[in-house]
């Protein structure tokens, strides 16, 4: 009987706690939403506060949801792709959603969730949605799919034509950093840490190796490595400890979170020897100033990929082809630099970089 | 400094989260206790660590609710299985669950989507002085975070305490014979809530060293199967402190040497040394009797009336 | 048990969890501004809305049904085989292998799939089985050790041996090999028929058979089956192999049928599951299956229901996990002697004994 009744004031306690917390939390949601990037709260339905993190206030009848399979404020790829999104909907007008933090077996679901729901664009940031884009666009004639770096050969695979790749060129990418590199390592040895062994991946490291040994003939690139998933921090200091010690003194990745880990071990080993002597770029936003080793960004737009795509949803014209982000059409940029690069290093690589955007670089 | 030193130095660096989680479960089981949700536990222990620290700027603090937020969590796995005599399995794996989902949803109401990772001012670490500046060994075991030293610590009282206290041996006996305590007077019941707040403290201090002591932001997944491979360190340790502390840092020494392995690029596919613990354990239980293999009364509800 | 004990626990209990959950999941959805109201219109209608969610239920369903019968079959032998998750990838790791490399097509390549991970993944239940009754030792941790090496060696896998160019994942499996839908604009396949079948065929061996009610009776109590002369330990063997069967079975069907490809993330999860609903379902296959298909509901709603609310994920993991919570706790708070005593206080003590369990 006493157990019974104490089951019973346990619950009532957890949900008079719960009550009061609902006065507490417009408190905390206001706050959070000042920095998050979702608007304030007018529209009529349920996401209105930022923990709900999407936003159907958009002028046009437009809406475009997104899928994650890491959590959007990972700091790195799920943080980025997101902010594309609400950057490109703040431009065209459009409205978003989005579902983060979902299994490989919900990606299906999540995306015909949305189409039943009558979104006209999805929006899936990676090659692993590659199945469930084609299977939803199969049974979806009218929605676009909108796959960020997916295969070029996927919309080809669309009977329905209305999927889209959008491919950030992985070599150029891969060079904005590598001739950096090339240019500031005093070891002559440069690392690169990659979370999964992506296609995309491959072909970054491939224009990291070979900018950085066209701007410097003696620098060795470590061979890559893989965290085996994009958020083990953990890993991500691991592997910068390890690669310091074999001599490396400039850092690139592809890992999002694993990559913070290894900013974290990186200033770590410059705070212990006293100056900062190993340097790390950033990817895929500028990162200048989130860690005192970050000397330059490769800074991908992504929302512009995606405003183009919107655009063509308007348009009716969308569908069926690949999208790419280049230094060319301004998808793709180096970042500040910071104070470390000296002067005549920054010139040397401005002027690389313009090679690379008229196409006349390592020729 | 050498390969070797390095990586040994790596070993301990990985193995001291997993000491703690490993721990834990070893004060669960000793009374019978088989929770198999340390890995819910030391998520929301590295969650709330990482957001009390933010907050209040101490890492120490940021330990002490992560040790808080274990024990109100295991409180849950506590009743339902020692009051309510439910399946332990069951519950250890509801945790896993909740627990992990119930921090990443605090997570995003307190700090929003934005891509700015938030990061927190580490632990600092204490160096001894005089002993930290012995060659390696000064760096090794004399010039880490308090932490460490705590668990060094908690190893020596562990094997004090079951080997040498007659509260130790009472404490056992729950695990090993309940209903034969209980005729000695010892209380059962109280002994194996006591378990479960030490085992939802340490674990939830395991997960808040991870976001304190170790990295400084807070991802979804840290923990990382730490949970599981606790499991496995106890047995793979024999249910000792001492057998424990060695099998944490074996299994420490086995994923450093995987990274390390994989930046030398050593060839073998990385997911064999990462199986390294889980094997090592079977083998272990296969060469090791019925008799060594842990409390004998591990996993079974308590219940007073039956006969 | 009482029969008024049993439709308490077999239908109240999980009732009122359910509720309880949702209250909770409710004034959580309240907290972040959503209405809890629209979100259980979006739950229902994304788990039986349409014709095509409802596709989508049972096929979510299907790999959860096959842990749970492996769960189930094992435990009413008193065997904890917590190894579902492993034994389910082994079986999907070997159709995978064979689907991709053998070479064979159509029925016959189906056929040999489904068979070999039936095989494989009894052999990967037979290693707790045999350290069990060899060595006595306690089955529930080494099978979730080898669930770990088995998710690792699917690793191996898709990242190195067979993997599909520069993507961590195996290639497709070719079409022919596919299992096919049973109704045209539904997602679920024969898969989910051999479920079924598999279920019936389990329930009928265990309630309607000598055999299986020798098995029962070991798992019911051990010491006195080996009084009466049942090979015991030739029992135990038998329950590990079967159950693990069932698991890989699963886990082939669930690679022929939805899933095509072995990826990171294949599998997770639902051995576990598996065992939740074997206990909710009180060890009863029929029951089991009836669970599993409420828990896919509850997963494929929750997904519309997050993508029409925008509710973040871990709300529904946390009111999945107060389902399983709430449940399991109502039906042990039910069994217990005290609340026996309780329930026979209210009813004004009608002259029965307290029975001990």
């Amino acid at each position: 009987m006493k157990k019974v009744l104490a089951v019973i004031l346990a619950l009532t306690v957890v949900l008079g706690l719960a009550a009061c917390a609902k006065t507490a939390a417009p408190a905390a949601s206001t706050a959070a939403s000042a920095s998050a990037a979702a608007s304030t709260s007018t529209a009529a339905s349920a996401s209105a506060s930022a923990a709900a993190s999407g936003d159907l206030t958009g002028t046009k009848d437009f809406k475009v949801a997104m899928i994650c399979d890491s959590s959007i404020s990972d700091g790195g790829w799920g943080a980025a792709c997101y902010n594309a999104m609400v950057d490109a909907c703040k431009r065209s007008g459009w409205s978003y959603e989005v579902t983060d933090s979902i299994d490989q077996s919900a990606y299906y679901e999540s995306i015909a969730a949305y189409c039943d729901l009558g979104y006209n664009l999805i929006y899936a940031p990676g090659n692993q949605y590659t199945d469930a884009v084609l299977q939803a666009a199969e049974e979806y004639p009218d929605i676009a799919f909108a796959l960020l770096n997916g295969a070029e050969d996927t919309p080809g695979k669309a009977t329905n034509k209305n999927v889209s790749s959008l491919l950030p060129n992985a070599q150029q990418i891969g060079w904005i950093a590598g001739a950096l590199a090339g240019l500031m390592t005093k070891s002559n040895t440069i690392a690169f840490i990659g979370g999964m062994e992506l296609d995309t991946t491959l072909g970054k490291y491939k224009g990291y190796t070979e900018a950085a040994q066209f701007v410097n003939k003696d620098v060795k690139v470590l061979d890559p490595v893989y965290a085996g998933s994009f958020s083990a921090t953990d890993k991500g200091i691991e592997f910068a400890k390890a690669m310091i010690d074999q001599g490396a003194d400039v850092f690139f990745g592809d890992a999002s979170a694993v990559d913070s880990g290894a900013r974290q071990a990186i200033d770590e080993a410059n705070k212990a020897s006293g100056s900062v002597k190993v340097f790390d770029i950033g990817q895929p936003a500028d990162l200048l100033g989130q860690n005192e080793c970050v000397i330059c960004s490769q800074v991908t737009d992504n929302s512009s990929l995606l405003t183009i795509s919107m655009q063509a949803v308007e348009d009716g014209k969308f569908g069926g082809e690949t999208i790419y982000g280049t230094l060319q059409n301004g998808v793709l940029s180096a970042g500040k630099m910071s104070d470390l690069v000296p002067a005549d290093v920054q010139a040397k690589y401005l002027d690389y970089i313009d090679q690379m955007t008229k196409d006349t670089f390592m020729k | 400094m050498s390969f070797a030193a390095n990586l040994i130095l790596a070993s301990v660096r990985m193995a001291v989260p997993l000491l703690f989680i490993a721990l834990a479960e070893l004060y669960s089981e000793r009374a019978g206790m088989v929770n198999i949700g340390l890995e819910g536990l030391a998520a929301i222990g590295s969650l709330v660590g990482f957001l009390v620290c933010f907050v209040t700027g101490s890492a120490w603090l940021g330990i002490l609710a992560g040790a808080l937020v274990g024990v109100a969590v295991n409180m849950i796995y506590a009743f339902a299985t020692i009051t309510l005599c439910a399946n332990q399995i069951v519950y250890g794996m509801a945790i896993n669950i909740f627990a992990p989902a119930l921090a990443s949803f605090i997570y995003r109401v307190y700090f929003g989507t934005g891509s700015e990772l938030s990061q927190i001012t580490l632990m600092n670490g204490i160096g001894i002085p005089g002993l930290k500046d012995i060659p390696f060994l000064g760096d090794l075991l004399f010039n880490q975070t308090p932490m460490v030293y705590l668990a060094y610590l908690l190893v020596i009282v562990t094997v004090i305490y079951f080997g040498k206290t007659r509260s130790g041996l009472n404490f056992k006996s729950v695990g090993e014979h309940p209903k034969a305590a209980a005729t000695l007077g010892i209380p059962v019941t109280k002994i194996k809530y006591v378990s479960c707040v030490l085992c939802g403290a340490l674990a939830g201090v395991g997960g808040a060293y991870l976001t304190t002591c170790y990295a400084n932001t807070y991802t979804e997944g840290n923990v990382a199967g730490r949970g599981f491979i606790a499991l496995a360190a106890v047995i793979f340790g024999r249910w000792t402190g001492g057998g424990i502390l060695l099998a944490c840092l074996f299994f420490g020494f086995c994923d450093a040497l995987q990274i390390r392995l994989q930046v030398a690029n050593f060839g073998l596919p990385y997911q064999f040394f990462q199986m390294i613990p889980y094997i090592a354990t079977v083998v272990v239980l296969s060469l090791i009797g019925a008799k060594k293999a842990g409390p004998r009364a591990g996993g079974q509800p308590y219940r007073r009336e039956e006969r | 048990m009482t029969k008024f004990k049993r439709a308490l626990t077999s239908f109240v209990v999980p009732l009122l969890s359910i509720l309880l959950a949702f209250l909770i999941g409710a004034v959580i959805m309240i907290v972040l501004g959503a209405n809890p109201l629209l979100a259980l219109k979006y739950l229902w209608k994304g788990a039986f809305g349409t014709a095509a969610n409802l596709g989508t239920t049972l096929a979510k369903a299907t790999p959860l049904i096959f842990t749970a019968l492996c769960a189930c079959f094992a435990y009413k032998c008193g065997v904890f085989n917590l190894g579902g998750e492993g034994q389910f990838i082994m079986g999907s790791v070997v159709a995978c292998l064979i689907a991709l490399q053998s070479g064979l097509t159509g029925f016959p390549a189906i056929l040999l799939c489904l068979v070999a991970g039936a095989a494989a993944g009894g052999l990967w239940g037979l290693i707790p089985g045999v350290l069990k009754i060899t060595r006595g030792q306690n089955e529930m941790i080494i099978s979730i050790m080898l669930n770990y090496v088995a998710t690792l060696f699917m690793g191996v896998i898709y990242t190195s041996w067979l993997r599909d160019q520069n993507i961590p994942q195996t290639p497709a499996i070719p079409d022919s090999v596919k299992l096919s839908r049973v109704f045209p604009n539904m997602r679920f396949t024969t898969a989910f028929l051999i479920a079924i079948a598999v279920g019936l065929i389990l329930y009928y061996y265990l309630f309607w058979t000598s055999n299986g009610f020798k098995l029962r009776a070991v798992g019911y109590n051990m010491t006195a089956s080996r009084f009466n002369g049942f090979p015991v330990k030739r029992y135990i063997l038998a329950s590990f192999i079967v159950s693990g069967a069932v698991a890989g079975l699963g886990g082939a069907a669930e690679l022929l049928g939805t899933q095509f490809r072995l990826i990171n993330g294949f599998g997770a999860g639902y051995g576990f599951d598996g065992v939740a609903m074997a206990l909710i379902g009180q060890l009863h296959p029929i029951a089991s299956m009836v669970v599993a298909i409420f828990f896919a509901a509850l997963r494929t709603g929750s997904t519309t229901m997050q993508a029409g609310t925008g509710v973040p994920t871990s709300v529904s993991d946390i009111i999945q996990a107060l389902v399983i919570v709430f449940t399991v706790a109502g039906m042990a708070l039910v069994k217990l002697p005290e609340f026996e005593a309780f329930r026979l206080r209210l009813s004004g003590g009608r002259k029965k004994e307290a029975k001990t369990v």
